[in-house]
């Protein structure tokens, strides 16, 4: 603290001295100071020599040029914040927005920005924004801030805190500030709370959204795949304002200038007219915009795009007869590629809507992702990957409708090559669905280019794989290389050779004799080690090819592939969704994820899987898959088992090694979604929506209906959370040791949820902003969420209520009813 | 003379003088048989050429020249021929469309007139031998440069026209001299450019396909044809599934074709009883659902998989009707601005394979008649092949890629006509395998198609094999396989001596009891469940008889001396584990049933005590039961090619010269242009 302290009132005086190092101490999370510059690109230009550390943005000559001098800024800022108390905000942070409005000397907090402020105004004169705010700063009187400063440049100072304030206080100073701030995040973190941002940039007033409009313009330069997620948020945020005003609003004037393509690069953008540009939003330009590009490359490349490499875009349209119509034009080849392959995902799905049966949907899926598959590679991706890749192919009979009684999601399987940077990278070469056998033949280690860790992992799948290395050169089934389940090695070894290969050689003249016997329990047993796969079914082909493993499917996959041979293969699976909101999912997924973290931080062992979701519109969206997981639904349909039999079938008797680490697994997830459920009220918990892994993990899907939103249907579903016996039978029963772990594991959960209730409670706050959501309807949402997190019961009042809430559940009739209602209605077992 | 007169004189008809009036042409193709034409009108090649052609005159008038008038106007000829080639190259379409025709007359004619004469004859009578090289060059290169252009699309099906006419010219392709000059200067990349692209596929892809089929089996076994070598190598996508594409369309019309005939037969109450009827009357007239088969597509097809490994993917392709629809629509409405597309929703996707099987199983219903017979055996040949392909295989037993067949199933007395609407959707071997327990089982007659079962039955072997080494474990009803081999076997024991006469049954029986060998000692690595097993011994047990039978029967040929004696030997040993198997369950059963005193048991009961019984089994095992011989088309097939291809030329000779080069239609579309 102390050093924290010295920095802080060490830096006006230092940043006048201009040390580009110095503020390291003041925002611990990067090495270099808060530049955006700094942070992203290599080379500045400028930057270095004698130019302030924060928040710089300068302009090339020629273009209008507005530098908001961060230095000046935070100097400000510092003034002003030193001036707020800082035990204010550590005995209640959230609260200072509403602290800070109400007492009287608070809200004046950033008088002494005003000679700054002012003299930004002259250099921006056209920006009205920051007029008007600095107008508005002027009436307020100083006072005495330097703790919140000091809470800022600390190093506790992180970017929940930072949207918490950008949300909370009324101070165009602080939002201001904040939004400069912003810069200096690692971007990792400011994405996850994107939706956030975006959300305020739409609904709140205009100094917030002056605030935040920098920083997402600056990302949007530099990021296709930020620019599209933004374009993509902005028009599902907006959605919910009426028609007038929306076509008005900030966020789809946004939205359109990142579709519009016109944020490139500022390399990209220094070659073409100026003026060309300047109309279009002085403001953006003149604030996002660094002029140290580092892809100078965008423009040529884009070119490059469209007539090496298929573009998507132009692809689309090219007629049969012309096929060199490529798109002479460079303009939207940027985001072009992406959102064409975006829209034909949905296209497909809108398609598959109008037929009537599952199977003729299936053989739709496969006939229109072949036709998507001419078109690529191409530089498109999957947003919900965790990594820079280019899709290359789709799989297309790999793809499955999923259940769903009159949408069509469906769920593909995307061939990837991961790359250094999708945006700079070139899109790898189509290689023809024929080459296989080639690629194939001249591949003659089957595992040459996997990665040290892969190949270790394939042997223990497919052992004899090097045994022989021609397998792969010849492709008769004469000469087909075999893989050898490893059971054969360990249950009967000796006949076993027999039944993979005859003996041909001739001079063996001894009859060869085998027992009828071994054949018979040799099918029985191959039969039952094999992993239990379920039984083809047209109306649910989901549940086959979820049933898999997921390695299984990937080498399958790989195997079939012209790209499998190539070493940065990978496999990725989406489910497309349309005509389904899933903004209530990505809140969801937003609140485990914290969840998530929280527990981590507190070390308590719960397991919850947050999986993620993309938002396209308000209608539309992609969800990243659980792997290796099949609904409870379909387990208790295809294996005609109770859950507790499945497990045992699964993994074994209660006493072994799998059967327990899997039934702690269940626990942990059980009373994580538990919890979860809790807080959040997720209802519709049928047993369709909670999934079941192949380690034992359960795991809750589909968030439609929670906090105020619940289906209509009649007051089911009052218990807590979804515990049926079956659950607690798997626990071992609710005299069992591992139902008191489960209970004791909801009890610490639940006071680490407690200690950072805030971190929770903001991202839904934000979200209800400008919210039609049903899961904001009424006004006792956010109470009532706050409430669930008992701040004001003790431990052992809490273990009471964790007590309550767990026998509540189980005895819950409710919960039985709405399963039985569920089956009645939709044949959900 | 006086019927070539006949035929020349259009006006004839109208004036009765002696004097006939002569079109201008045939005035001006009198002379070439004359003289120099050229001597005395030096623009004489320019006008011939701006004349309309007539061909028939033109040919007749080749064929009737005498053995001495031949050496005479030997250079008239070949400067006609070369002349031709000139003409080729006019800027003026109409030169061109004449100079193909008449190149078209040439070559019949010539042909016509020389049947006996040797190849060499023929090219020095058309060309001159020392300028033979460079026409044809000339030619060849001609064409090529109006099949790849931007010219006018009758242009260059007149160009196709004439490539088959040229092809199809001799009865026997191989004695076709000319073409060693085709052979020379390649036309393949012109072909290949035609099917790649979408529009000049859906026009000339039919001809380009069928005279690529040809020309690769031009001295085929005797030569290196290039044709074959360049088919083989192939590899660019679009060009595959395009000549895809023509053979999945020309087989879907096959099959529309005999759908539309089959449902107008069996049209309602009256239509069946006015046949009824009528074939009261017309004893025997034959009023099968004969529609043209097509070998020449077949044939296509046939070299493609067999040749080109690449191909095999294009079987596979979902989507080739469906995407050609799409393409169509892209252009018309700007798709991607439009995600609601108008599509039927009932289109069903298909694929060439599924195609092909529907294809076949019509086919093969009726293999009485010679073109028929010669499909089925085609089609069957190619299913070989495809068994034999590891990509193919892999996509058959793909498990994600299932698709309801309807196959076609013969109507027969004691079996109701299947329901077409619960075939299951499966993946696609079980509708091959489907296709070949049903050709099993509907072609057990006096006149045994025993090549076309051996096929058959190594079709099922090869799948099993694929099956086995990849321990697919396909859901297939096998009992319906083993029912319908074991009848197979029935018939073969119960017309032996009938058989026999003709026939080697003896290899056919060792295949098929090889299957079961198959099954009863690998059955661990690709049988479906526990059960089905069971089931195996199960079925073997119920049908004992037959085994017992057949096991006499071979026991009695190979103790006896004769020609079929090794044979014979053969399937004695085979039989080893079924006899192994029967002996020992038979006498369970038997005390069991006596035991609990039951007269007869349920199948259940069976399968009780077979499952209790196995393991005082002990089964011998067999060599190289999962060894087969690859097919190969040399030297086995060669002589069943060489009839094909010769009664393709014929079929196709007959349908270029009927209708197609009827210019009425050239005409009016030139005469607007120039």
């Amino acid at each position: 603290m102390v050093v924290q302290s010295q920095s802080i009132w060490r830096k006006p005086t230092d940043t006048g001295s201009s040390s580009p190092s110095l503020s390291v101490c003041s925002s611990p999370s990067l090495s270099l100071p808060s530049t955006p510059s700094s942070s992203s690109c290599p080379a500045p230009g400028p930057a270095p020599s004698g130019t302030p550390p924060l928040g710089v943005i300068s302009e090339g000559p020629g273009e209008l040029s507005l530098v908001i001098d961060a230095e000046v800024a935070q100097r400000a800022c510092q003034e002003v914040l030193q001036k707020v108390h800082i035990s204010l905000m550590y005995q209640n942070r959230v609260d200072v927005g509403g602290s800070q409005n109400g007492a009287g000397p608070e809200p004046a907090l950033s008088v002494t920005i005003v000679k700054p402020a002012q003299i930004q105004i002259r250099e921006v004169e056209d920006d009205p924004g920051s007029v008007k705010s600095a107008r508005r700063r002027q009436r307020h009187n100083p006072s005495k801030q330097s703790w919140l400063l000091r809470l800022f440049e600390s190093k506790l100072f992180d970017v929940s805190m930072a949207i918490s304030y950008l949300h909370n206080s009324k101070e165009p100073g602080v939002q201001a500030y904040i939004g400069n701030r912003l810069f200096s995040f690692p971007h990792d973190d400011v994405d996850f709370y994107l939706p956030q941002l975006l959300n305020m940039y739409i609904h709140m007033d205009e100094d917030v959204g002056d605030a935040i409009k920098p920083y997402v313009v600056h990302r949007c330069r530099q990021s296709i795949s930020f620019s599209l997620q933004c374009a993509w948020l902005l028009g599902a945020y907006s959605s919910d304002m009426h028609i007038s005003t929306q076509r008005h609003s900030r966020g789809t004037k946004l939205r359109k200038l990142i579709l519009s393509d016109e944020l490139k690069p500022a390399g990209a953008r220094a070659r073409r007219d100026p003026l060309a540009l300047t109309p279009f939003c002085p403001a953006v330009s003149g604030s996002g915009e660094h002029g140290l590009s580092p892809s100078k490359r965008t423009h040529q490349r884009s070119k490059s795009d469209a007539t090496v490499s298929i573009s998507l875009s132009s692809n689309l349209k090219r007629t049969a007869s012309n096929p060199k119509v490529e798109s002479s034009q460079d303009e939207p080849v940027r985001l072009a590629p992406q959102r064409e392959f975006i829209k034909s995902l949905m296209g497909i799905g809108k398609r598959l809507a109008t037929l009537p049966t599952k199977e003729q949907k299936t053989q739709r899926l496969i006939s229109e992702l072949s036709l998507l598959n001419h078109k690529l590679p191409a530089r498109v991706w999957l947003p919900t990957a965790a990594f820079d890749h280019h899709v290359v192919r789709v799989p297309h009979t790999q793809a499955v409708v999923l259940n769903s009684k009159d949408k069509a999601p469906y769920l593909i399987y995307v061939e990837v090559l991961e790359c250094e940077n999708f945006e700079t990278s070139s899109v790898p070469i189509r290689i023809p669905e024929n080459r296989i056998r080639s690629t194939r033949s001249v591949e003659n280690l089957p595992d040459c280019g996997m990665t040290a860790e892969q190949r270790a992992g394939s042997f223990s799948t497919v052992p004899n794989y090097d045994n022989d290395d021609e397998a792969w050169s010849v492709d008769d089934i004469g000469e087909l290389q075999v893989e050898l389940p490893e059971l054969h090695t360990n249950s009967c070894d000796n006949i076993s050779q027999f039944s993979v290969d005859s003996i041909t050689s001739l001079e063996s003249k001894e009859p060869v004799f085998i027992a009828a016997g071994d054949i018979r329990r040799r099918l029985s047993e191959q039969l039952a080690q094999t992993p239990t796969t379920f039984k083809r079914d047209p109306e649910d082909p989901s549940a086959v090819a979820l049933k898999e493993p997921w390695e299984e499917k990937v080498r399958r996959i790989r195997e079939g592939s012209p790209y499998g041979h190539l070493p940065n293969w990978r496999l990725l699976s989406v489910i497309v969704k349309c005509g389904d909101d899933l903004r209530q999912e990505l809140l969801a997924f937003q609140v485990l994820q914290q969840l998530q973290s929280i527990w981590e931080q507190e070390r308590v062992p719960l397991w919850i899987k947050p999986y993620k979701i993309l938002v396209l519109s308000a209608d539309s969206g992609m969800i990243e898959p659980v792997v290796n997981a099949v609904s409870l639904h379909q387990v208790k349909k295809h294996s005609q088992l109770s859950l507790l039999d499945y497990f045992l079938q699964e993994h074994g008797s209660p006493t072994t090694e799998a059967f327990l680490s899997a039934q702690r697994n269940f626990v942990q997830s059980c009373a994580g979604y538990s919890l979860i459920c809790y807080l959040l009220q997720v209802k519709d918990r049928h047993n369709g929506n909670i999934l079941l892994d192949a380690e034992g993990h359960i795991i809750h899907i589909d968030f439609g209906f929670i906090l105020s939103s619940s289906p209509k249907n009649l007051g089911f579903e009052t218990s807590a959370f979804k515990l049926t016996t079956e659950f607690v039978d798997v626990m071992g029963g609710p005299d069992g040791d591992m139902f008191n772990y489960y209970k004791m594991l909801m009890l610490q959960g639940l006071i680490a949820a407690r200690k950072h209730m805030d971190r929770v409670l903001q991202i839904v706050e934000i979200m209800q902003q400008g919210s039609q959501l049903p899961c904001f309807h009424g006004s006792s949402t956010m109470r009532g969420l706050k409430e669930r997190f008992h701040m004001s019961l003790t431990e052992e009042q809490l273990q009471l209520l964790v007590d309550q809430l767990v026998d509540g559940s189980m005895r819950s009739l409710t919960t039985k009813l709405y399963d039985g209602f569920q089956y009645l209605t939709n044949g959900i077992m | 003379m006086s019927q070539v007169e006949k035929r020349a004189g259009l006006l004839r008809r109208t004036s009765s003088s002696k004097k006939p009036l002569k079109e201008k042409v045939v005035l001006m193709y009198d002379e070439i048989f004359k003289e120099d034409p050229a001597k005395n009108n030096p623009r004489f090649w320019d006008e011939l050429f701006l004349m309309k052609v007539n061909l028939e005159y033109l040919e007749s008038k080749l064929e009737s020249v005498d053995g001495e008038e031949v050496q005479r106007i030997q250079d008239n000829i070949n400067s006609l021929f070369h002349h031709c080639v000139q003409a080729l190259g006019e800027e003026h379409q109409i030169k061109v469309v004449n100079a193909l025709q008449t190149l078209c007359a040439l070559f019949r004619g010539v042909h016509q007139k020389n049947k006996s004469a040797s190849g060499f004859d023929i090219i020095n009578m058309l060309m001159g031998f020392d300028k033979a090289e460079q026409r044809m060059k000339d030619l060849m290169e001609r064409l090529d440069s109006l099949l790849c252009g931007d010219g006018s699309e009758s242009l260059k099906s007149l160009c196709l026209k004439l490539l088959l006419c040229l092809v199809t010219v001799t009865d026997n392709i191989s004695q076709n001299t000319i073409l060693e000059y085709v052979m020379i200067n390649s036309i393949f990349e012109a072909i290949l450019q035609i099917l790649s692209d979408v529009s000049s596929r859906g026009q000339h892809g039919y001809d380009a396909v069928v005279l690529l089929a040809l020309l690769v089996n031009y001295r085929k076994y005797e030569s290196v044809n290039p044709y074959i070598v360049k088919l083989s190598i192939v590899d660019d996508e679009p060009t595959l599934d395009g000549m895809g594409m023509v053979v999945h369309q020309a087989l879907t019309e096959y099959n529309r074709q005999y759908k539309d005939k089959e449902e107008e037969n069996q049209g309602g109450f009256f239509s069946t009883l006015t046949s009824m009827v009528g074939s009261m009357f017309i004893a025997d007239a034959d009023e099968k659902l004969s529609v043209q088969t097509n070998e020449a597509i077949l044939l296509a097809l046939y070299e493609a998989v067999h040749l080109n490994r690449n191909f095999i993917t294009v079987l596979a392709q979902v989507h080739v009707y469906f995407s050609l629809l799409w393409f169509y629509l892209c252009v018309c409405c700007t798709v991607m601005n439009n995600p609601e597309l108008p599509l039927d929703p009932n289109l069903q996707t298909s694929n060439l394979l599924i195609t092909f099987l529907k294809y076949a199983s019509i086919v093969m219903q009726d293999t009485k008649d010679e073109h028929r017979l010669n499909s089925a055996r085609l089609c069957l040949i190619i299913l070989t092949c495809i068994a034999e392909d590891q990509y193919a295989d892999a996509f058959l037993h793909d498990d994600n890629m299932n698709f309801r067949v309807n196959l076609h199933r013969m109507p027969m007395r004691h079996r109701k006509k299947a329901v077409d609407k619960n075939i299951p959707s499966r993946p696609l071997v079980c509708a091959v395998l489907d296709l070949m327990v049903e050709f099993i089982v509907t072609h057990m007659m006096k006149d045994f198609p025993m090549d076309l079962y051996l096929r058959c039955v190594q079709i099922i072997h090869k799948l099993l094999c694929y099956q086995k080494k990849c321990r697919i474990r396909l859901h297939y009803t096998w009992r319906e396989l083993w029912s319908a081999l074991i009848n197979l076997l029935k018939f073969l024991l119960s017309n032996e001596t009938t058989l026999l006469a003709k026939h080697n049954i003896f290899h056919l029986a060792l295949l098929v009891v090889n299957l079961f060998n198959m099954f009863i000692t690998y059955g661990d690595t690709f049988l479906p469940t526990s059960n089905s097993y069971d089931e195996l011994y199960y079925e073997i047990v119920r049908m004992h008889q037959v085994f017992d039978n057949l096991y006499c029967m071979v026991l009695r040929v190979s103790t006896n001396t004769g020609q079929w004696k090794e044979a014979a030997s053969k399937v004695t040993h085979a039989l080893v584990n079924v006899r192994a198997i029967i002996n020992h369950f038979n006498p369970k059963i038997e005390s069991y049933a006596a035991v609990n005193h039951i007269s007869q048991l349920s199948e259940e009961q069976v399968l009780e005590v077979v499952r209790s019984n196995y393991d005082t089994l002990t089964l011998k095992l067999q060599d190289g039961l999962d060894q087969f011989e690859r097919y190969s088309e040399q030297p086995k097939e060669a002589a069943f090619f060489k009839e094909l291809v010769r009664s393709i030329s014929l079929n196709v000779r007959k349908n270029v010269s009927l209708n197609t080069l009827s210019q009425d239609v050239l005409l009016k579309e030139f005469s607007t242009i120039s």
